[in-house]
């Protein structure tokens, strides 16, 4: 008890000593010191004062000092900020929360004179971020961006916190308010691979939701998407992940206009040959990437999707108004995978109902040629021969075939054909050469057993030679 | 064939050994090397013959190779798969050597064990033992200097880690890695430099080795594993063997070999149609295979090296071949029996045991 007693004394002498050397050495330095930090109102102001400040902070911190020897959470709070790229930068607790940190007083240091807010509200939250993330002379040593307060306030989150809706997500809901690390940190919730999980903490809650009354089901239809198994399952950080097409800050849900310019920030070869289509040129009415492939739940094409596998009778009221007989899209009709078809709305009266089989059949023909080539090269490597050229005559084959899966978004015939010819020809190359390679390899084995009928012949006649020379030796 | 019988039997054939005769003594020296006797207890599993035979195929099928292969880190490859492709028979050519390499490591270990175990490298064969140790020494750097060849994935990154091994050695490790890859990578001059080993300071020496070898051989005669000779008196052959017991080297012993080396072909060919020898990617120093393993018959000290320390597993071998070398030297005990000398039997076969269940691990592993 008195060994703690003397400790408190001698450390609050210290403390006071310290105090009184550095403010002292700070002179002129202290009347901004002191200034309120956080009136909201005059963000760009306590831009200015945050970058004075943050350089006599280095000096002195009296929230970082206290709170850190706190009980309950307050050190894991501070030892947290210390580890974030704000604690790293030099951003101090005053910067978001307000009060003076050069007073050792809880009364003075975390008065409202001092400009103490506390926690921030959540409301004010986007703006306090903003004071210094919009400011390009701040931003431009850590090479980041500076629109993503304006983008926010374009977004479905921002338009709605605006509104006063205080559950939608703000910035310290995915960025964390203390521990904040950078987008490239794996460990970081907005890492790429890690965005969908993030995402889904509150779009998968039915209960959080339900005001809004939108789907809680897009995090597990995408889990199991060509996107959702890229990204989360081989881990591709180049795979789609919720950000890409909805955007961060700005998140909203892609207009149908839009869809095509999203999708094709990837998909450029595809997006190109779209635009060389009819389809593209219908405007309202036209097919776009989510009419065929869906959005969340997007899988691996192939030749089934030109048509049902079972006859269905068609719709007027799928591409058409019934009142004016304009070309619409029924959105509804193809949330079903089923009805994601050429067929769905060119049904088998219509003249391009043809004009699609031919298609289909155009790529059926060489995916099979494609298929049974990569089947007798297999089976040739099985049985030991080399067969880099026809693998190389394969390859060719393959990258004609995925040109022509490409081409099909010009719904040009000739278009594709031009590409499927090519890949099936190619295709039959590849496969009369494992063909020749196979049929050598017959001849192979037919002659061994010649070779060997023989071999065995000498060793007979040699064995009945040997039977009568040791028996001469009896 | 009496030289002194008048009634010389008539024909081109003999005509010629006549002719032959006359000049060299042919008969006399045919005579010599095959009219002999050996003992009918002997069983020598015809393990030594089938390797000279595998030795010999070897030679043929690698004169062939050498007619195509380009030994140049650029041509290497494309002149293998040229010889895989293009060349009539090419294909077999190249399986036949590369089974018969394999074959030849197999067969020299098993003569080896024959020799061990029937004890007959002691006295007074310790130099036919010397010799033998040394083709086998020979043998195995054939096969690491012949698999580098090819330059694919597999030859240049199994020879990394074989390297490698050397160049853990205490002292001379990094010397030896620099004399082994002619430098301190794999590079053109540890192509050339494995394809001069291999083509011609390999084969020469392993001619004049088996040439002493069999030279040794032929003058003391196949040992008889049952009968101990006494170091009193150490000319078995002084007391001759009733000839009942004996079995004339030619034509009985050496049909009997004949019937084996056939064997031995019609395995390669089978092997070699079956089962051909492929080639991976081009070697490429910057993509390192998922799965790198020298050959198979030096898996069982790569394996040994990843767990006892490192030093230790490479002065094992260092210490183990003098040992073996010299083996006949010190193993004084004139028994043959392996009751009667158990501890080299135990010894013997904890060792093939162990190299059994290291090389099966490393495989699997
Ligand atoms: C390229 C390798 C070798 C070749 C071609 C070879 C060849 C032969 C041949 C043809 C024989 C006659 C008896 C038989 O066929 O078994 C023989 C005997 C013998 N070899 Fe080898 N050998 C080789 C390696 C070795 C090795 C590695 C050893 C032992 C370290 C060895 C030790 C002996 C001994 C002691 C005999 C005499 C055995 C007896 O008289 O029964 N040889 N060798």
């Amino acid at each position: 008890m008195k060994h703690k007693l003397a400790i408190s004394i001698v450390s609050a002498v210290l403390f006071l000593l310290i105090g009184i050397i550095t403010v002292s050495a700070q002179g002129s330095d202290k009347a901004i010191l002191s200034a309120p930090t956080s009136t909201p109102a005059a963000a760009a102001d306590r831009v200015v004062t945050t970058t004075v400040k943050s350089t006599a902070k280095a000096k002195v911190d009296t929230c970082y000092d206290c709170h850190a020897e706190l009980l309950d959470k307050h050190p894991k709070v501070a030892a947290d900020w210390k580890d974030s790229v704000h604690g790293a930068a030099g951003v101090s607790c005053a910067d978001c929360h307000g009060g003076d940190p050069t007073l050792d007083q809880m009364k003075t240091s975390m008065s409202a004179a001092a400009g103490f807010i506390g926690v921030p509200d959540r409301t004010k939250t986007p703006e306090i971020c903003g004071a210094c993330h919009s400011n390009v002379e701040r931003m431009r040593q850590y090479n980041l961006p500076t629109d993503q307060y304006s983008k926010y306030k374009d977004s479905v989150h921002g338009a709605k916190l605006a509104e006063g809706v205080t559950q939608v997500a703000i910035c310290s809901d995915c960025h964390g308010s203390h521990a904040i690390k950078k987008a490239s940190d794996p460990t970081a919730d907005v890492y790429p691979l890690n965005v969908p999980a993030l995402c889904s903490r509150c779009h998968s809650d039915a209960k959080m939701m339900e005001p809004f009354n939108i789907p809680t089901n897009q995090f597990d239809v995408y889990k199991s998407s060509v996107h959702g198994e890229a990204l989360l399952g081989k881990q591709d950080v180049r795979a789609p992940n919720c950000a890409s097409c909805h955007g961060s800050h700005d998140a909203k849900p892609p207009t149908s206009a839009e869809v095509v310019n999203v999708c094709g920030k990837c998909h450029t070869a595809t997006q190109n040959y779209y635009e060389q289509s009819l389809h593209s040129q219908l405007k309202e009415a036209a097919p776009k990437c989510w009419t065929c492939h869906g959005n969340h739940d997007v899988t691996k094409p192939d030749e089934n999707m030109f048509t049902h596998t079972a006859s269905t009778e068609p719709v007027c009221t799928t591409c058409h108004d019934i009142q004016t007989l304009d070309l619409i899209v029924d959105k509804a009709k193809f949330a079903n995978p089923d009805d994601r078809r050429c067929d769905t709305c060119h049904h088998q009266d219509s003249w391009i109902y043809e004009q699609v089989l031919s298609l289909k059949s155009a790529m059926t023909v060489a995916d099979l040629a494609y298929k049974q080539g990569d089947v007798m090269i297999a089976e040739a490597i099985g049985r030991g021969m080399i067969m880099n050229d026809a693998e190389s005559r394969l390859a060719e084959a393959r990258t004609s075939l995925i040109s022509a899966r490409a081409a099909i978004h010009t719904t040009k015939l000739t278009e594709v054909t031009k590409l499927t010819d090519k890949a099936d020809a190619s295709a039959k190359e590849a496969q009369q050469m494992a063909s020749d390679k196979l049929g050598e390899n017959l001849f192979r084995r037919e002659a061994m057993f010649v070779a060997m009928g023989v071999i065995i012949t000498n060793i007979g006649i040699l064995a009945v030679v040997r039977r009568r020379l040791y028996k001469e030796l009896e | 064939m009496d030289r002194t019988n008048p009634e010389k039997p008539s024909g081109l054939f003999n005509g010629i050994v006549d002719w032959m005769d006359e000049r060299f003594q042919v008969r006399t020296l045919v005579q010599s090397a095959l009219h002999v006797k050996i003992p009918r207890k002997a069983k020598t599993f015809y393990l030594g013959g089938i390797t000279m035979f595998l030795f010999m195929v070897q030679v043929v099928t690698g004169s062939l190779l050498a007619l195509y292969y380009q030994p140049t880190p650029d041509r290497a490859y494309d002149s293998v798969m040229f010889i895989m492709s293009n060349v009539n028979f090419g294909w077999l050519i190249r399986s036949i050597h590369s089974w018969g390499a394999n074959l030849m490591i197999v067969s020299v270990v098993l003569h080896l064990l024959r020799v061990f175990f029937q004890g007959v490298y002691k006295r007074p064969r310790e130099l036919t033992w010397v010799a033998g140790m040394f083709l086998l020494i020979v043998t195995l750097v054939f096969g690491f200097t012949g698999y580098l060849l090819p330059w694919d994935q597999r030859a240049y990154w199994a020879t990394t880690v074989g390297t490698e091994i050397a160049g853990a050695m205490p002292f001379v490790g990094e010397f030896a890695l620099n004399f082994l890859r002619s430098g301190p990578d794999i590079t053109a001059s540890t192509l050339s430099r494995f394809f001069g080993m291999h083509t011609l300071w390999l084969p020469m020496t392993l001619a004049a080795m088996l040439l002493v070898h069999l030279v040794l051989f032929h003058q003391q005669g196949i040992a008889d594993p049952t009968k101990p000779v006494s170091r009193a008196k150490p000319d078995a052959s002084a007391t001759p063997e009733p000839e009942g017991k004996l079995l004339p080297f030619f034509p009985h012993y050496l049909l009997s070999e004949a019937i084996a080396w056939y064997v031995i072909l019609g395995i390669l060919i089978i092997l070699a149609s079956l089962w051909p020898v492929g080639l991976e990617a081009k070697a490429n120093a910057l993509q390192t295979p998922a799965h790198v393993k020298p050959e198979w018959y030096f898996l069982f000290l790569y394996q040994l090296l990843k767990f006892v320390p490192r030093v230790a597993g490479v002065l094992a071998p260092i210490v183990a071949i003098p040992l073996l070398v010299l083996l006949p030297f010190f193993d004084r005990n004139p028994e043959l029996k392996p009751r009667k000398r158990l501890f080299a039997v135990i010894i013997g076969l904890l060792t093939v045991a162990g190299i059994i269940g290291l090389t099966i691990w490393g495989q699997f592993s």
